[in-house]
């Protein structure tokens, strides 16, 4: 991989992430994050770590920014202007390219079906059983109780 | 000659500064919980470019795993913690939230 690609790409991360914190919008911050996630996903799958890549799309792009819209909505203090229909195209398109560049980066980058690879798929996560299987059960430990305090904090009443 | 992982190791480190002294100014606490997010992206980035130098980045994998994972469970906790607060006390300004306590 040639380092213009790492100074291009860290240029765009940290870009995406000033643009997160400072910006005066919470949707606009919403957004920037966004990019800044499936950035540093992007990152991580072209340095040929593709799970960590997909892990880290699908938990800050995917759910964490959904939490972080639910509660801006719980909250009330998001202007989204979910209605208009410039931001609705920008976003939807943003969004596809994104989607697009990845799954050809992903498929360009997995082996082809008849290799000895394919035909083994438990292989990609099989350096954690190898390397570190108590910090596996360590993970799934954390995983569960912070989600029964956020079941607990919810079901509170005020 | 600069290597990739020390643009990597350069850009974990601005972004966890960003992440820090964001968090510091702050007045919104939906911005703190971003911030946060900003810092967990810089240490996932420090620890994935530690493992560039060798022929296997097994253990910065691994690593960047865990760290993704806790990343997220804090985050969650944390947003948890930011909706109650505003039941409770109808604001997300730590300054006025520390007032109306008293």
């Amino acid at each position: 991989m040639p380092s213009e690609f790492a100074l291009l790409s860290s240029m765009i991360l940290v870009a995406t992430a000033a643009g997160g914190l400072f910006a005066k919008r919470m949707s606009v911050s919403l957004i920037f994050l966004f990019y800044s996630s499936v950035t540093l996903g992007i990152i991580f799958t072209l340095y040929g770590s593709v799970l960590v890549g997909l892990l880290h799309i699908i938990t800050f792009a995917g759910a964490i920014s959904v939490m972080l819209l639910t509660s801006m909505l719980m909250i009330g203090e998001s202007n989204l202007d979910i209605g208009v229909r410039k931001l609705e195209g920008l976003v939807v398109g943003a969004v596809a390219a994104l989607g697009a560049a990845a799954s050809y980066i992903v498929f360009a980058r997995l082996p082809s079906s008849g290799t000895q690879e394919a035909l083994q798929p438990f292989s990609l996560l099989q350096f954690i059983w190898q390397f570190r299987p108590w910090d596996l059960l360590i993970l799934i430990m954390i995983f569960a109780s912070s989600m029964i305090a956020v079941a607990n904090l919810f079901s509170r009443e005020p | 000659m600069i290597t990739d992982q020390q643009i990597f190791l350069a850009t974990a480190t601005v972004m966890v500064l960003l992440g820090i002294s964001s968090m510091v100014y702050s007045r919104n606490l939906v911005k703190t919980v971003m911030s946060f997010q900003v810092v967990v992206f810089g240490a996932n980035l420090a620890l994935f470019s530690s493992g560039l130098t060798t022929s296997s980045n097994l253990i910065s994998d691994s690593l960047v795993l865990f760290s993704i994972v806790v990343g997220a469970s804090v985050e969650a906790v944390g947003l948890a913690i930011v909706v109650t607060v505003h039941r409770k006390y109808g604001t997300l300004n730590p300054m006025e939230i520390r007032r109306l306590r008293h």
